[in-house]
């Protein structure tokens, strides 16, 4: 399939299978009593990586694109305090679920504006509204964690869908599976993904040859907050709480999880599947490692030096193959 | 927007009258008349600074002139935008911003005009079908239309990038700077990829540093120095070496 371009870059899809059946079969092996595939561990992992999972889609499609967004981590807790501003004021959950989406999404609309309009790095943009919104969620909520359990109890319509297990698949698993679907074949089989790689590849071909780049790049920005929003959400919901410390360290693990799926830094060279397989390896070595017995502050250790090797290893293929 | 004027030379396929541009202080054309003709292929040359990037630039859209105006068969036109210059039959070749080089062959030559089945998902079959078509008609052969472009030689990038020009049935070519940086063998590629264009009777502007390159397959000859037109011959009329005494006589005097 020329859009997934297994063949011309097959090392990068392939580099990130290997690690990732790799990293599966260690942990299968290695943890205490197998406990990698136990059941409930594989249940746990299967609620919890989805968080990440849809961060990483869409800052994956972004870095795509050209741009970055550190933001991430900030809109994240945003959205679930105003979900929970709202459901304590009395809205009904699914209504302030499909209010929090915009709201997601203008975030995400007023980062792409800034870096269109005045030209500068999105990095240093969002680095911007990154500290903006920390700031703004931080004051506002007083860092007070606020229980909304009693708003979305188990059974209710919110919590079922976005929390609820189907026969032995959490949803929030398949709700990964639905936007990894979705974006996949937006960015592969669409044109709009074509407008998207064409301008993280070259930027003024591409608005030579008459495509929106502005337009496509503040898209994508907003595709990332409406992302995030999502799982904000979800997020809370399972949680039964909003913590101003939600989405902690989630800027650099969707980066992360987007190199380790074969994502350039440069822009114009990336694929869903293996932006998707990026966010589970990521997880499953933290995951793996904790059952290990690897203290949990070392983890990221482990983490900085698997990316680190991953985008060695990219750019040695790369080199070998072009 | 097209004002209607009367025509009264056919064989015109462009005519540029009285062509300023300013940027800022810097007045880049001044007054520059610029004809091309149909099914010709005019070579414009002159030193760095003399405005051949800028008067393309107007023609191709990119730039809005200052003053003069700018008539395509015959008939005023306003270009104020690539697209604009597009819809007319004027695609423009540019020197880096030609092709995007992680994407593959066909999504470079439709990207922006990309053939959709319903809700705009890609018709592949269409665009590595037509891409194939587009390469082979300037005698370019390629193994698939899914390489990416930067396995591609120089040669063969330029190619693509005629290629798409053809494709989309431009009447006039713009080339800025088609040739450099490419080895003996690829300049020889992309010239003749330059002379298919002519045997289809699209007309061609062919910007370079390189008389040779242009003497041999151009009909006309202009020169440019310091945003004026300098020269206006045909090929038969003149030789590389009066063109380079031209060139360097006008940037030491």
């Amino acid at each position: 399939m020329e859009g997934l371009r297994f063949k011309s870059l097959s090392y990068r899809g392939l580099n990130t299978i290997i690690a990732f059946v790799i990293l599966i079969l260690i942990f299968v092996f290695f943890t205490p009593n197998h406990l990698f595939v136990d059941p409930r561990n594989l249940a746990s992992m299967a609620k919890l990586i989805p968080d990440i999972g849809l961060v990483a889609l869409g800052v994956g499609v972004l870095m795509i694109c050209g741009e970055f967004d550190l933001s991430v981590v900030s809109i994240l807790p945003m959205c679930s305090y105003i979900f929970t501003l709202m459901l304590i004021g009395g809205v009904s959950p699914v209504i302030a679920f499909l209010i929090t989406l915009p709201v997601g999404a203008t975030l995400g609309l007023i980062n792409g504006l800034i870096t269109v309009k005045t030209g500068m790095s999105s990095f240093i943009t969002t680095l911007g509204t990154m500290m903006f919104w920390r700031g703004v969620v931080f004051a506002w909520s007083h860092m007070a964690p606020i229980s909304i359990q009693n708003y979305v109890p188990v059974g209710s319509f919110l919590n079922n869908l976005l929390t609820e297990t189907i026969g032995f698949m959490p949803i929030q698993a398949i709700w990964l599976i639905f936007f990894t679907l979705v974006l996949g074949l937006i960015l592969h089989f669409h044109k709009f993904g074509n407008w998207i790689y064409a301008t993280g590849s070259n930027k003024e071909a591409a608005r030579a040859m008459g495509v929106n780049t502005g337009m496509v790049k503040t898209i994508c920005f907003m595709i990332v907050g409406t992302l995030c929003a999502f799982a904000a959400v979800m997020q809370s919901v399972r949680l039964g709480s909003f913590a101003a410390t939600q989405g902690i360290g989630f800027e650099l693990k969707a980066i992360a999880a987007a190199v380790v799926g074969g994502t350039s830094l440069r822009g114009g060279v990336g694929n869903i599947v293996g932006i998707f397989l990026g966010a589970l390896t990521i997880q499953i070595l933290e995951n793996g490692l904790i059952l290990m017995r690897v203290p949990v502050f070392g983890v990221s250790t482990f983490i900085g030096a698997a990316v680190i090797i991953f985008v060695m290893l990219n750019s040695f293929f790369e080199r070998r193959m072009v | 927007m097209q004002l209607a004027e009367p025509s009264y030379v056919p064989e015109n396929l462009v005519r540029m009258s009285g062509i300023h541009k300013w940027f800022g202080k810097v007045h880049a054309l001044r007054g520059v008349d610029f004809e091309v003709n149909r099914a010709e292929t005019v070579g414009l040359v002159g030193d760095n600074g003399a405005g051949k990037s800028t008067l393309i630039k107007v023609l191709s859209g990119y730039h809005k002139a200052d003053k003069g105006q700018i008539f395509f068969e015959g008939t005023e036109v306003q270009l104020s935008s690539p697209k604009d210059a597009r819809a007319l039959g004027i695609e423009t070749v540019y020197q880096e911003q030609a092709l995007a080089p992680d994407l593959s062959i066909s999504r470079n030559i439709f990207m922006g005009r990309e053939p959709v089945t319903a809700m705009g998902f890609l018709n592949r079959k269409v665009m590595d079908e037509e891409s194939m078509e587009a390469l082979q008609s300037i005698g370019l052969s390629l193994r698939s239309p899914g390489l990416p472009i930067n396995t591609l030689s120089g040669g063969q990038r330029q190619g693509v990038a005629i290629a798409r020009a053809l494709h989309f049935e431009a009447k006039l070519v713009i080339l800025d700077e088609p040739t450099m940086a490419l080895s003996v063998k690829e300049v020889r590629e992309v010239l003749q990829f330059i002379c298919q264009l002519k045997n289809k009777g699209i007309s061609v502007i062919f910007i370079t540093h390189n008389l040779y390159h242009v003497f041999s397959i151009a009909d006309r000859i202009v020169v440019l120095a310091h945003g004026q037109k300098l020269a206006d011959v045909k090929k038969e009329d003149t030789s590389v070496d009066n063109l380079a005494n031209l060139i360097v006589k006008e940037t030491m005097g």
